[in-house]
C-alpha cells in the first residue's frame, strides 16, 4: 500500500524524518519497502491569473497571455499550450525559477515577442505525466500564492507491506494510529456527519439480508440533485498521490473515503435501480453480472451478491456492476456501506480472479463501529464537492453480529515470562493504551484489556503480549539463553545413512549437485521405463510452474542426463556427479504418496582401468561406477553383490548389474544405453549407479567389530588361467575363495586379458591368492596342496586351463 | 732427519690444514692428506725422526706430534663427509624434477554448498541438545496450513504461493508441518531442528520454486522470547562470524505469537549499505516467534503450561550470503565449474 506523507500529517502531528518514521513502523510490524520521494518543492511558482490571451504575431501555435501574477504589474508571458484561455489560475514560473528538472527559466524573446516567464504544464512541474497543456488551477485559487500551498509540493510515499493480520493499517486511520502508538500525539479525524436534507433516505430504498451470517451490516445513504464532473485538484492530487486515477467527483469521493478509514464503500446510480428493495443475496445457479471492468461474469451460488428487484448489482464487496454505475448524467446516488464476513468475500474474489482494494479489505476484516461513518462521510463530501441534497437518516439492516473479541485477560506475569522481560503493570497498561487497548479490572479480579473495534485481529491474551513487546520494542527485550536438562540427541536412521553416503560420495571424487525436482513429460518414456513400472506412478502437480515439468521425481536420471549434457554444452566432458534427493510414488486418492531417499551418480569419460585391456575406453565409466558402489558400500559397512543382468531398461544390455546387498535388491550399476543416450542428445559414454537408501536404511544398522589380524608370514601364489570368453569373473571369484577356504585369507583379479596369445573365444584372467593362518607359518608343501585343489576345481567347474605353472611371490 | 722444535711443528700442522681446506675433490683430499700423513708424509717422518731426538726432549715432542696428527686426522675426516656429501648432491641433481609440473589428479569430491551450510547448521544445534526430527515433503493441507493456524479462506494462505498435487494435497511450503508431526507425538520439554526442501508456487530472478530450509523449536515451561533472540544470535555469529548483528522486526505468522522477522547484518558492507542489501545494512535471514498456544493445543500440549519458540530461515539464503552468490538459481545449476568451486 502506498501512503502520502502529507495526508498523513494531515491526521497525525509528523516530526520526525521519513527515514526514521519508516524505521519505527518497520520494526513495529508495517514494513516499509521504499520511500518515495514525490514532486519537487513547488514554494518558487505562484498562482497566476491569466488576464488576456491573444494569437502570437509570429507564430500560428503560439499564444501571448498578460498574466497576473499577485507582485507589480501583469507581465506579459509567451505561451505554447493550446488550451490556454482568459480567466484561468494557471502555475507561474517568474524569471529566475528553476523547475524540477533543473531548468532555468529566464527573461527571453520567444519569435520576437519579450516573455517573462513560464506557464507551467504537470510535467514541467514534475508532478504529473500530463503535458498535452498548461496545469489549470481551481478558480479559487488565491493569485500570488505560493503553489505549493494550493497543491503542495515535496510530498514523500510510503511503499507499505502489510502483514495479513493487519487489515486495519489499510489506511490513513490506521497509519495514524500506529504513529501515534510509536509517538504519541493527537489523531485529527476529519468531519463525517453530512447536513441533511428534509427528504428521508427510508422514502427512496429499504434494505433487505438474505445472507445474515455473511453480511453482518449494511447501510445506505441517498444524495439527490448532484452533479457528476471532474474531482477538484486537491481530490486528484491526492488520489494520485496513491497511484489512483481520478475518475469523477462521486467515484473518486469512495476511493478517498476507502484510504482514509479503510472502510469501502460504492456508489450506485439510484436511477438504475429497478424496485426500491436493495438486497443482500447468493448469487443465483447462472445467474451474471457485468462488472465495473467490463467483465461478463458467471456467479456461483456461493458469491454474495448486491441486487435489486430483478438482477446482481454488484458482487459483493469485491466490485459494482457496470450497468448501476455512476457516470455523467447521474443525478442521485446510493451509497453503499457495509460490513460483509472476510471468507465469503475471499472466495469470491479468488474465484473471478478480482483482488480489488475493497475484497482487499474485506478480506482482512473491517471496522465494525466504522460502516456508518464511512457511508456518512461520503455523503458529506459529495454533496460538498458534486452538489446536491443528502436525504436525512441512514438506511440500514444488520445481519447475525461478527464474532468478537472484546475484553481479554492478561496478567503482567504472563507477559513477562513469555517476552523474557520485567515489564510493571502500569508500564504495560500504558503500552496497551497507545493502541487504544483500554485496562480494566476483571470482573473475577485480575487485568483485562478492552479491544477497540478496529483490531479485530486480537482474540488471545499472546496477542496481547505482542503488542505489549511491539511498542516495548523487540531491541529491548533482554537476550538470554534458554536453560534446559541434557540429554541424548536422537536423529531419524535414515539421516546418518545419508550423510555417509554423501561423504562416500565426496571421498569417491564426485560432485553433488541439486536441480529443481521435476520430470519432464517425456523423461520415463525416453528412459524406457513401462508402463508396470513403479516410476510410472508419478505425484502430478496440479499447478505446475511450467507445463512441462509437472511431475514430481520419481527417478534421479532425468536430471542427471540433463545436467551431462549441460555440461557437455559448455564443453565440460568428463563429470562425475551425484545428486541425493527424495523420490515420490502416488499412492492414489488423497493418500500421501510413498517417499524414499535415492542417491543417484553419473560418471562420464572414467579413468582407464590399468588390467582391463580393451579396444576403446567404453567400460571405464562402468567399472568407476561399479567401484564407486563398492566404496559406497564398504563405507556404509555393507557388502555389495553383483550379478549380470539387465538392470534397467535404460542401461546397456551388455553392461548392467543389479545391486544386492544380503539377497535384497538395493540399487543398480550400468553403462547407459547409447540409444537413450541419443534421446538425451549425449555424445560421451556414460555410466550411472542408483542405491535406494531407504532400503539400505530399513535393514538397520550393521555392526562392525574388530576380527584378529594374523601375525604369521603369508605366502603369495599368481595364477594365469584360460576360461571361455562368457565365464562370469565373479563366479571364477567366488569358486576360488571358497575353494580356498579360510587359509586363502586373499584372491585379487588382476589381469583380464583376450587378444594374441589366447584363442578366440577365449579369455585369460589372472589372480593372485594370498594364503595366511593365525596360529603358524604355512609350509610350502601345505601352499601348494590348496593352489592343486583350486587348480583342479577351476579345470572340473569352469573348464579353465592353467597357462602356465603357479608362480610363487613373496 | 733431524728433530724439530716446536714452532717447526706448528707450522707443519698448519700448511696440512691449509692443504685439506683447499681441496675441492675427494682425490685432491687424499693426495693432500697422503703429503702429510702418509707413508712419506712430512708428520709420519717426524714421527719417524723422534729417536734421533734429544731423550730430554723426546717425550714432549711425542706427545705434541701424536696431538696435531690426531687434529689433523679429524680435519681430514671433517672435509672428506663435506666432499662427499656434496658429491651425492650433485649425482642426486642430476636427476632432478621439474616440482612447478601439475600434481597428478587424485579427483577431489565435493559436497553441495546447501549441504556444507545445512551440516554445519544441525551440528550447531544438536550441539545445544536438539534433536532431528524429519518427514515428508508432499503434505496434507492440515499439517501445513490448518493445523499451524491458518484457517481455510483466510489471507495468510497468500503469504506462501503453494503447489497442489492431484488428490487435494500439496508441496509442503514450509518445514512446519514437521512441527506438528513431531509435536503431536512428543511429550515437552522437547527441543528439535528440521532441515529439508520446501516448495513455493514462485519463479523469478529472485525467487526458486524449490528450496532449503532449517527450522527449530524448543517447548518448555519457561523458554522465552529472549532467549530466542539468545539462540539465534549464538547461531548467526557462529556462522557468519562474532561481528554480525540481528535486528528483530515484529511481523506476522499465524503459528507464532508474538512473531518477528529477523536480518543480519550484511556480510558485504559490514552494515555500511551496500548493494546487496539495498542500502539498508540488514540481509532479511528468518522469522520467528513463541509457538502459537493453538497450535500446542492442535498436538494436544497444555498450552497454559508449556511455552516456547520456534524459528525458521532458508538454508540457500546463508550459503549465498556465505559464498557471495549473485542469485539462488547458481545453487541448483549443475555446471561441474561451479559445484567443485564451492
Ligand atoms: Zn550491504
Amino acid at each position: 500500500m502506498r501512503l502520502s506523507l502529507q495526508w498523513l500529517a494531515e491526521w497525525i502531528p509528523l516530526e520526525i524524518p521519513p527515514e526514521a518514521l519508516a524505521e519505527r513502523l518497520t520494526m513495529g510490524g508495517i514494513e516499509v519497502d521504499a520511500i518515495e520521494r514525490s514532486g519537487a518543492d513547488l514554494s518558487a511558482f505562484r498562482v497566476g491569473h491569466v488576464l488576456e490571451r491573444e494569437a502570437h504575431p509570429n507564430a500560428d501555435r503560439l499564444s501571448v497571455c498578460r498574466v497576473d501574477t499577485g507582485e507589480g504589474e501583469p507581465v506579459r508571458v509567451v505561451c505554447g499550450a493550446s488550451n490556454v484561455a482568459a480567466g484561468q489560475k494557471v502555475a507561474f514560473a517568474g524569471d529566475g525559477t528553476r523547475l524540477p528538472d533543473g531548468t532555468a527559466i529566464k527573461r527571453s524573446k520567444i519569435r520576437g515577442v519579450v516573455s517573462n516567464g513560464m506557464i507551467c504544464s504537470e510535467v514541467e512541474l514534475g508532478i504529473g505525466a500530463d503535458a498535452s497543456g498548461i496545469l489549470v488551477l481551481d478558480d479559487a485559487a488565491p493569485v500570488g500564492a505560493a503553489l505549493s500551498d494550493v497543491i503542495g509540493s515535496g510530498d514523500v510515499a510510503l511503499e507499505l507491506s502489510l502483514t495479513p493480520n493487519r487489515g486495519d493499517c489499510a489506511s490513513v486511520l490506521g497509519i495514524a494510529r500506529e504513529v501515534r502508538a510509536h509517538f504519541g500525539g493527537a489523531l485529527c479525524v476529519p468531519e463525517t456527519a453530512p447536513r441533511e436534507g428534509a427528504r428521508a433516505a427510508k422514502d427512496d430504498v429499504r434494505i433487505e439480508i438474505e445472507e445474515p451470517a455473511d453480511c453482518h451490516r449494511y447501510a445506505a445513504r441517498v444524495v439527490h440533485g448532484v452533479r457528476v464532473g471532474p474531482s477538484p485538484d486537491w481530490l486528484a492530487r491526492r488520489l494520485e498521490s496513491i497511484g489512483l486515477r481520478p475518475i469523477n467527483n462521486v467515484v473518486d469521493v469512495t476511493n478517498l473515503v476507502l484510504f482514509e478509514f479503510g472502510q469501502p464503500t460504492h456508489a450506485f446510480d439510484l436511477a438504475t435501480l429497478r424496485g426500491a428493495t436493495v438486497r443482500v443475496r447468493a448469487a443465483r445457479e447462472g445467474e451474471k453480472l457485468l462488472t465495473l471492468d467490463q467483465e461478463d461474469r458467471e456467479l456461483d451460488p456461493d458469491d454474495l451478491v448486491i441486487a435489486d428487484a430483478e438482477r446482481a448489482i454488484a458482487l459483493a464487496g469485491v466490485m459494482g456492476g457496470a450497468e448501476t454505475e455512476v457516470r455523467a448524467g447521474t443525478t442521485s446516488v446510493l451509497i453503499e456501506s457495509a460490513h460483509f464476513a472476510p471468507a465469503r468475500v475471499r472466495r469470491s474474489a479468488r474465484r473471478h480472479g478480482l483482488m480489488t482494494e475493497a475484497s482487499y479489505r474485506f478480506e482482512r476484516g473491517v471496522d465494525r463501529a466504522g460502516v456508518a461513518r464511512a457511508a456518512d462521510r461520503v455523503a458529506r463530501l459529495v454533496a460538498e464537492l458534486a452538489g446536491g441534497e443528502v436525504c436525512a437518516g441512514l438506511v440500514e439492516a444488520t445481519g447475525a453480529p461478527a464474532e468478537t473479541v472484546e475484553e481479554i485477560q492478561l496478567d503482567a506475569e504472563r507477559v513477562n515470562r513469555v517476552l523474557g522481560t520485567a515489564i510493571a503493570d502500569a508500564e504495560i497498561q500504558a503500552l496497551l493504551s497507545r493502541l487504544d487497548i483500554q485496562h480494566r479490572r476483571a470482573r473475577g479480579g485480575g487485568d483485562a484489556y478492552r479491544i477497540p473495534t478496529h483490531r479485530n485481529d486480537l482474540a488471545r491474551p499472546e496477542d496481547l503480549v505482542e503488542e505489549v513487546g511491539r511498542i516495548y520494542g523487540y531491541d529491548r527485550i533482554p537476550t538470554t539463553l534458554p536453560v534446559a536438562p541434557l540429554g541424548p540427541v536422537h536423529a531419524p536412521p535414515l539421516r546418518a545413512v545419508a550423510e555417509q553416503t554423501r561423504d562416500a560420495f565426496r571421498a569417491a571424487g564426485l560432485l553433488e549437485c541439486m536441480m529443481l525436482p521435476f520430470l519432464r513429460s517425456d523423461d520415463l518414456d525416453r528412459l524406457g521405463i513401462g508402463g508396470e513400472d513403479p516410476r510410472r506412478r508419478t505425484v502430478a502437480i496440479a499447478n505446475p510452474v511450467l507445463e512441462d515439468e509437472a511431475r514430481m521425481e520419481s527417478t534421479l536420471v532425468p536430471g542427471l542426463l540433463r545436467a551431462v549434457h549441460r555440461n557437455q554444452t559448455r564443453q565440460i566432458d568428463a563429470v562425475q556427479l551425484f545428486n541425493l534427493s527424495r523420490v515420490f510414488f502416488a499412492r492414489g486418492g488423497s493418500t500421501l504418496p510413498e517417499e524414499r531417499v535415492a542417491v543417484s551418480a553419473v560418471i562420464t569419460r572414467g579413468e582407464r582401468v590399468a588390467w582391463y585391456e580393451a579396444q576403446d575406453d567404453r567400460p571405464a565409466p562402468f567399472f568407476q561406477a561399479k567401484g564407486v558402489v563398492e566404496r559406497v558400500l564398504r563405507d556404509l559397512s555393507r557388502p555389495a553383490e553383483f550379478a549380470p543382468e539387465w538392470a534397467e531398461p535404460y542401461h546397456h544390455p551388455g553392461a548392467s548389474s543389479a545391486v544386492r546387498v544380503e539377497g535384497a535388491r538395493v540399487g543398480s550399476v550400468g553403462e547407459l544405453h547409447p540409444d537413450v543416450a541419443a534421446r538425451f542428445d549425449l555424445e560421451v559414454p556414460c555410466a550411472l549407479l542408483e542405491l535406494d537408501l531407504s532400503a539400505l536404511a530399513a535393514q538397520g544398522a550393521p555392526r562392525t567389530a574388530y576380527a584378529e589380524v594374523s601375525r604369521q608370514p603369508q605366502s603369495s601364489r599368481d595364477l594365469a588361467v584360460l576360461l571361455d570368453r562368457e565365464t562370469p569373473a565373479g563366479d571364477v571369484l567366488a569358486a576360488i575363495q571358497q575353494t580356498g577356504g579360510t587359509q586363502l585369507v586373499r584372491t585379487d583379479l588382476f589381469d583380464c586379458y583376450e587378444g594374441t596369445g589366447v584363442p578366440s573365444g577365449k579369455k585369460s584372467l589372472a589372480f593372485r591368492l594370498v594364503f595366511q593362518r593365525h596360529d603358524r607359518t604355512l609350509v610350502e608343501a601345505e601352499v601348494n596342496r590348496l593352489v592343486d585343489r583350486v587348480v583342479k576345481m577351476l579345470g572340473h567347474r569352469f573348464d579353465g586351463e592353467l597357462r602356465n605353472a603357479p608362480r610363487r611371490e613373496e | 732427519m733431524t728433530s724439530r722444535t716446536s714452532q717447526e711443528l706448528a707450522e707443519l700442522e698448519r700448511e696440512a690444514v691449509e692443504a685439506i681446506e683447499a681441496a675441492d675433490s675427494l682425490p685432491r683430499l687424499l693426495e693432500a692428506r697422503s703429503q702429510v700423513l702418509g707413508r712419506k708424509g712430512t708428520i709420519t717422518e717426524s714421527l719417524r725422526g723422534i729417536g734421533a731426538a734429544d731423550p730430554a726432549d723426546r717425550a714432549r715432542l711425542g706427545r705434541e706430534l701424536n696431538l696435531a696428527k690426531q687434529r689433523i686426522e679429524a680435519r681430514f675426516a671433517d672435509r672428506r663427509a663435506a666432499l662427499e656429501a656434496g658429491a651425492r648432491e650433485r649425482e642426486l641433481r642430476e636427476h632432478r624434477l621439474d616440482v612447478t609440473l601439475p600434481g597428478t589428479g587424485l579427483r577431489s569430491g565435493h559436497l553441495h554448498p546447501v549441504t556444507q551450510l545445512e551440516r554445519e547448521m544441525v551440528a550447531f544445534f544438536t550441539g545445544l541438545g536438539f534433536s532431528i526430527e524429519d518427514g515428508p515433503q508432499v503434505e496434507t493441507d492440515y499439517n501445513n496450513f490448518e493445523a499451524l493456524n491458518f484457517p481455510p479462506d483466510h489471507p495468510a494462505r497468500d503469504m506462501q504461493d503453494t503447489f497442489y498435487v492431484e488428490g487435494g494435497n500439496l508441496l509442503r511450503t514450509h518445514t512446519s508441518p514437521v512441527q506438528i508431526r513431531a509435536m503431536q507425538r512428543l511429550e515437552p520439554p522437547f527441543r528439535f531442528v528440521v532441515t529439508g526442501r520446501v516448495y513455493r508456487h514462485d519463479f523469478g530472478p529472485r525467487s526458486s520454486p524449490m528450496f532449503h530450509q532449517i527450522e527449530g523449536v524448543m517447548v518448555d515451561e519457561r523458554t522465552s522470547f529472549g532467549d530466542l533472540k539468545g539462540i539465534l544470535y549464538a547461531f548467526a555469529r557462529q556462522l557468519f562470524g562474532a561481528r554480525v548483528d540481528l535486528r528483530f522486526r515484529a511481523s506476522y505468522f499465524p503459528f507464532t505469537e508474538p512473531s518477528a522477522e529477523f536480518d543480519v547484518t550484511c556480510p558485504n558492507c559490514a552494515g555500511a549499505g551496500c548493494g546487496t542489501c539495498s542500502q539498508s545494512g540488514w540481509i532479511e535471514w528468518g522469522g520467528c516467534g513463541m509457538v502459537h498456544p493453538r497450535v500446542l493445543e492442535n498436538c494436544q500440549i497444555d498450552a497454559e503450561r508449556y511455552q516456547g519458540f520456534a524459528f525458521g530461515m532458508g538454508i540457500d539464503r546463508a550459503a549465498m550470503i556465505r559464498f557471495g552468490l549473485p542469485s539462488i538459481h547458481v545453487l541448483f545449476e549443475p555446471d561441474a565449474r561451479i559445484l567443485e568451486q564451492i
